[in-house]
């Protein structure tokens, strides 16, 4: 029975693998492998005998991991087992020979990537018993290895997407482990200034222990050109400034100093050397300084000191140049590493890889990062376009996610790579980025440089105005509190606080602010506009901003844009109140807050006439005109007056009165409020009045001293025509146009009525009509106006005819007068004349006047202040008489004779006849006459119509005879007699004519007889 | 408790709005933008994993060399984010919980704009005492 022991358990699964490979089943087979290496973890790791490691042979430095044929078994045989170095790589090779043919890259590169990742743990352990660095060495080949083998296997599309994904992630993980294992190679053979000191090259790199061998290599013998070359680099790679001279620590790229590191690895150097070395009191992360203190401790070209003198950093270079050279059996990764250049192109080609596949894996971040290491490449290369645009990248990623800490870390770059290819807009805007980054990452003099970059540049000469966006550095907020109200059409100030985020103040030469509207979103934005320069303080500054009118709606704040220099710059953010110290605020939408309320146009003042009563016709009166600003301020306010036609403004002095309300009469009732009523006497100058200040609140009333003027004489009426005078002859219009607001920009027009009337309206009325002729004329007067009207005399004017009795001139008794007429009442007045032609005349009286102004007809404007007797005035009221014919006064009486006994026939001739009579005298001697009769029942004979001669005197009478015959038999209307010229009146018909006379049928005759 | 530990929230938006360095020791001052750069970009692990548990806590989700990233992801996709050198998976988990409340109470307070920065002395105050309590 053969001895159990892993070889001859491996020989079997082998075997059985290999038949099933055969059989092509390689799942099987891949278990058979899987199977081993279980076993082999399991029997490696019985502690107990000490075993050979392995990988200490020429070429072992090259991962064999995908070839299992690397070395025949036989070789690799320990005891009863295989040496793990060889073995484990062996096994992996199997492995991922069979799961290639299974079309697995993806596990493949799965498997492999844990398999390096422990792998290289293993190779740590054993470390001390490798070559120099052996470990990198191998990570480097390996991965370089699997990538190559699982890229050039995998087929895009055959796999799902989350796999495929993942395959991208594991071939970046891969390319990033090598890379980062190149750059430890790369720095301990003094490539280390030629890395970026970025970020993700120090967390990486710092955190990643040195290689421990077990004696650190010692410089070969002959190696002092060589040093001499290291040491001539070092001192040549001068740390790369940083722009804007931002004065910021280096970040570190090693775990530790490496001159300490190698130093303390040198078995034969003691303690106390190593405190020489750092006596000097540096940081020890410091590695330029190190490097410089290395170049004082010794000149070049004296190194043929004893072999314990501590090494310089130059000789540990070129020491562990020398030491992997004989590590590194890869002449493609021993090229990479002979030269800068080559080194740089095999970087590169590793970041690349990275980037790429983590960009496929959507490992965005991983990837947006190594494309900043290549931006840094590009970048030292002078390639400054690739360089701008994968720092863009990396500063868009840092941006938008809002770490600002990494940010300030790439952003200088990008802003010197715009620089340099002269992007203005570019430039510009990295540095307002650069200026809004919070302030503890920048000193303050970093941050004026920038500033003083972003206004050089504005005032420079720019081909064409850059447009910036600086909505993180300068932010706006409507002032607290409730929004401004404004009423349609005013204008006002719109104060605004605007927050600087520049460290100095800053001159800008224009600024606007656009508002939005609310609801309505089809007007254009308005955008206010100040005139002068403004200057920023650092922080919060308060800016007011002249407001034109608006339409009415509710406004937010919309963006500010301004201009320094040639710069057009524009800020969309709002502050909360203060500076917005990051964009946090930006991805939650803001409650808008109104800034502006601009009202819909509403009735803001009213004017209105403060009587309606009618005024006194032709006599200077005081029109009041109520001027009520509805919660609105009339300050500065100005009347334009214009009156209408047949209206005039007889001073320029007018009146202005506060009126109090009723309400507060009531509450004052001492009298202390009412006597505060304001008066004023104001000028009109042009037909424009302005207001007092105290009338721009409160009502008041304006006393315009007018006049209308009538040329017409009132005419009275008799008493029988009750028709009035129509009401529009006393209208007269005044136009008032109110010009208010605080820039007068509000206009109120109202055209205002006032009613103006004679006082009296007279009627007459012959009361008595005595035989002598002499009539007893009674005149009725009413009142037409709302004021008590006395009157003093009345007396009649005739033109002739009016003949009075009594004393002779017109006047009733005197006894009489004063006669005083309370308003709308009447009163009347007997005259007693002798008519003996009533034309033209002429009523005059003579009354005065009582009333106030406030309720309608008063006394008459006093124009003239001389007159003393102001008091009292007499006014004259004239009006024509009107008389009217006594109703029933014929002058022609119309008989009409009667007919023949006969009766009417039709077809018998029978002579109509009328008989004129003359009445009284009268002027007419010809008389029209006009004969109308139905046509289809008469027919007439003669003249229809014609003139007759009547002689004028009295009781003259002549008869009108025509000739008929009536047609149709029945009763009928007989003709008619007419006389066109002469009233209706004026004519008494009598005897009347019948309504309607019987016409037989005519007279049977034999002709007419047809037999039947 | 542990020797380095950076915590950093990060909101819904990927914005940083809470950081502090809880480790006993700061060994150096840029380990702090180091630390940063890392638990960034432990972000793109989280996105993918954050979605493939209904747990909060997604335990470490990343190595770094000797450090270890530890997400807790809370229902307004929120993340804590620690990096951290210890090995005390309970404690982490504790440690999240806590801070969770901690967090929630902020939230409720009204003139607190969620996904804005945390400068809440208290908060951060108490942060520190439970780092102390359990990493």
């Amino acid at each position: 029975m053969p001895v159990w022991n892993f070889c001859n358990f491996f020989i079997l699964k082998e075997s059985l693998a290999f038949i099933f490979e055969m059989a092509q089943l390689h799942e099987d087979a891949l278990r058979e492998y899987d199977e081993l290496e279980l076993c082999y973890s399991e029997t490696v790791n019985v502690a107990g005998k000490q075993r050979d490691f392995g990988g200490v042979e020429r070429g072992d430095d090259q991962a064999a991991l995908l070839n299992p044929g690397n070395k025949p078994l036989t070789q690799i045989v320990q005891d009863d087992s295989f040496r793990e170095f060889e073995f484990r790589q062996y096994l992996f090779g199997c492995q991922a020979k069979l799961l290639f043919k299974l079309n697995r890259p993806y596990e493949v590169a799965s498997r492999g990537y844990s398999f390096i990742i422990s792998f290289s743990k293993a190779l740590a352990l054993y470390e001390s018993i490798l070559p120099f660095c052996m470990r990198e060495v191998w990570v480097v080949t390996a991965c370089l290895a699997l990538i190559n083998a699982t890229s050039s296997h995998y087929k895009d599309g055959l796999v799902a997407p989350d796999v495929e994904k993942e395959f991208y992630r594991l071939e970046g993980d891969l390319y990033s482990l090598c890379r980062l294992k190149f750059m430890r190679l790369a720095y301990l053979v003094g490539y280390g200034t030629h890395l970026e000191r970025s970020p993700v090259n120090s967390a990486s790199l710092s955190m990643l222990p040195w290689p421990k061998p077990a004696v650190w290599p010692s410089i070969p013998p002959d190696a002092s050109s060589e040093v001499l070359a290291k040491e001539k680099m070092i001192l040549q790679a001068s740390p790369r400034a940083k722009h804007f001279g931002i004065q910021r620590k280096q970040l570190p790229l090693e775990p530790s100093v490496l001159l300490r590191e190698a130093n303390r690895r040198r078995a034969s150097l003691s303690a106390g050397n190593m405190h020489e070395i750092f006596d000097g009191g540096m940081s020890p992360s410091n590695k330029s300084h190190a490097a410089a203190m290395s170049r004082t401790n010794s000149s070049p070209g004296n190194f043929e000191s004893s072999i314990d003198r501590p090494m310089r950093l130059a000789e540990i270079y070129v020491a562990a140049e020398h030491a992997l050279r004989n590590t590194i059996s890869n002449p493609d990764l021993l090229k990479s590493l002979s030269s800068l250049e080559e080194f740089e192109q095999k970087y590169m080609e590793l970041t690349k890889g990275a980037a790429d596949n983590y960009h496929h894996s959507w490992w965005k971040r991983h990837g947006v990062v190594l494309d900043g290491e290549i931006a840094a490449v590009s970048f030292r290369h002078g390639n400054f376009d690739l360089a701008a645009k994968s720092y863009e990248k990396v500063c868009a990623l840092y941006a938008g996610e809002g770490w600002h800490d990494l940010l300030a870390e790439v952003l200088p770059n990008l802003a010197e790579c715009q620089k340099i290819l002269n992007d203005e807009a570019g430039y510009l805007s990295s540095c307002v980025r650069l200026l809004s980054l919070g302030k503890g990452l920048f000193l303050t003099k970093e941050r004026q440089a920038f500033q003083s970059e972003v206004v050089r540049l504005a005032h420079s000469e720019m081909k064409q105005p850059v447009p910036l966006d600086v909505s993180s550095l300068i932010t706006f907020s409507g002032n607290a509190g409730p929004p401004v109200k404004l009423c349609d059409g005013d204008p006002g100030t719109l104060s605004v606080t605007v927050w600087s985020g520049f460290p100095d103040d800053i001159t800008l030469d224009s600024l606007n602010l656009t508002l939005m509207a609310t609801f309505n979103t089809d007007d254009g934005v308005k955008a206010l506009k100040s005139s002068t320069a403004i200057v920023l303080k650092p922080g919060k500054n308060t800016i007011t901003l002249p407001l034109p009118p608006q339409k009415p709606g509710s406004y937010v704040l919309g963006v500010l844009t301004g201009q320094i220099g040639k710069l057009k710059f524009r800020s969309h953010s709002f502050s909360k109140g203060g500076p917005a110290d990051s964009d946090d605020f930006m991805s939650y939408e803001k409650p808008v807050k109104p800034i502006l309320k601009v009202f819909n146009p509403r009735p803001l003042v009213d004017l209105a006439a403060a009587i309606s009563s009618a005024l006194l016709i032709n006599e200077p009166q005081w029109i009041g005109i109520i001027v009520k600003p509805i919660d609105y301020s009339l300050k500065g306010a100005v009347l334009h007056i214009d009156t209408g036609p047949g209206l005039k403004i007889e001073s320029h002095g007018i009146e202005m009165e506060g009126r109090t309300k009723p309400i507060e009469n009531t509450v004052a009732e001492n009298g202390s409020l009412t006597e505060k009523k304001k008066f004023e006497l104001l000028k009109l100058e042009n037909g424009r009045v302005v207001f007092p200040d105290w009338a721009s609140e409160t009502d008041s009333v304006l006393w315009i001293p007018i006049r209308a003027i009538s040329d017409q004489l009132p005419k009275g009426s008799s008493s029988g025509d009750s028709q009035k005078r129509s009401i529009v002859d006393g209208m007269r219009t005044i136009a008032l146009k109110l010009e208010f607001g605080v820039s007068h920009n509000q206009i109120f027009d109202r055209t205002i009525a006032v009613h103006f009337t004679d006082p009296f309206h007279v009627t007459t009325r012959v009361a008595d009509k005595c035989n002598d002729g002499t009539l007893l004329l009674q005149v009725t007067l009413h009142s037409q106006v709302n004021a008590m009207l006395t009157i003093y005399d009345a007396w009649l004017d005739r033109q002739g005819g009016v003949v009075h009795m009594g004393k002779g001139d017109g006047r009733p008794t005197s006894g009489f007068f004063p006669l005083i007429i309370s308003p709308t009442t009447r009163a009347g007045i007997l005259f007693s004349v002798c008519m003996e032609n009533m034309a033209d005349t002429i009523l005059n009286i003579k009354y005065g006047i009582s009333g106030d102004r406030t309720t309608g007809a008063h006394p008459p404007v006093l124009v003239e202040s001389a007159e003393s007797d102001g008091t009292k005035q007499d006014l004259i009221f004239r009006s024509a008489l009107i008389f009217q014919r006594p109703v029933l006064d014929p002058c022609l009486a119309v008989g009409f004779l009667p007919l023949p006994s006969s009766s009417l026939r039709v077809g018998q001739l029978v002579t109509m006849k009328w008989r004129i009579e003359r009445l009284k005298n009268f002027e007419q001697d010809e008389i029209l006459y006009e004969v109308n009769a139905n046509t289809l029942n008469w027919m007439i004979a003669g003249l229809k119509r014609g003139h007759v001669s009547l002689s004028p005197e009295q009781g003259s009478r002549i008869v009108i005879s025509i000739l008929c015959v009536p047609l149709v038999a029945g009763y009928v209307h007989p003709p008619q007699l007419g006389l066109p010229n002469i009233k209706e009146a004026s004519i008494s018909c009598n005897p009347a004519g019948p309504h309607l006379v019987c016409v037989l049928p005519p007279a049977l005759s034999s002709s007419f007889c047809i037999p039947a | 408790m542990a020797t380095t530990a950076c915590f950093i929230i990060v909101s819904r938006n990927d914005i940083p709005i809470y950081e502090a360095e809880v480790g006993s020791t700061v060994k150096r001052e840029d380990a702090a933008h180091l630390h940063q750069f890392i638990l960034h970009a432990a972000q793109d692990i989280v996105q993918d994993l954050a979605w493939t548990t209904s747990a909060m806590f997604l335990k470490a989700i990343d190595r770094f060399n000797d450090l270890v990233v530890s997400v807790y992801v809370t229902a307004g996709h929120t993340r804590f984010m620690l990096l951290h050198d210890s090995r005390n998976d309970d404690g982490i988990k504790s440690f999240f919980q806590e801070v969770h409340e901690l967090y929630i109470k902020t939230l409720l307070n009204p003139l607190y704009l969620p996904g804005s920065r945390i400068t809440s002395s208290h908060f951060d105050t108490k942060v520190r005492a439970l780092a102390r309590k359990y990493l």
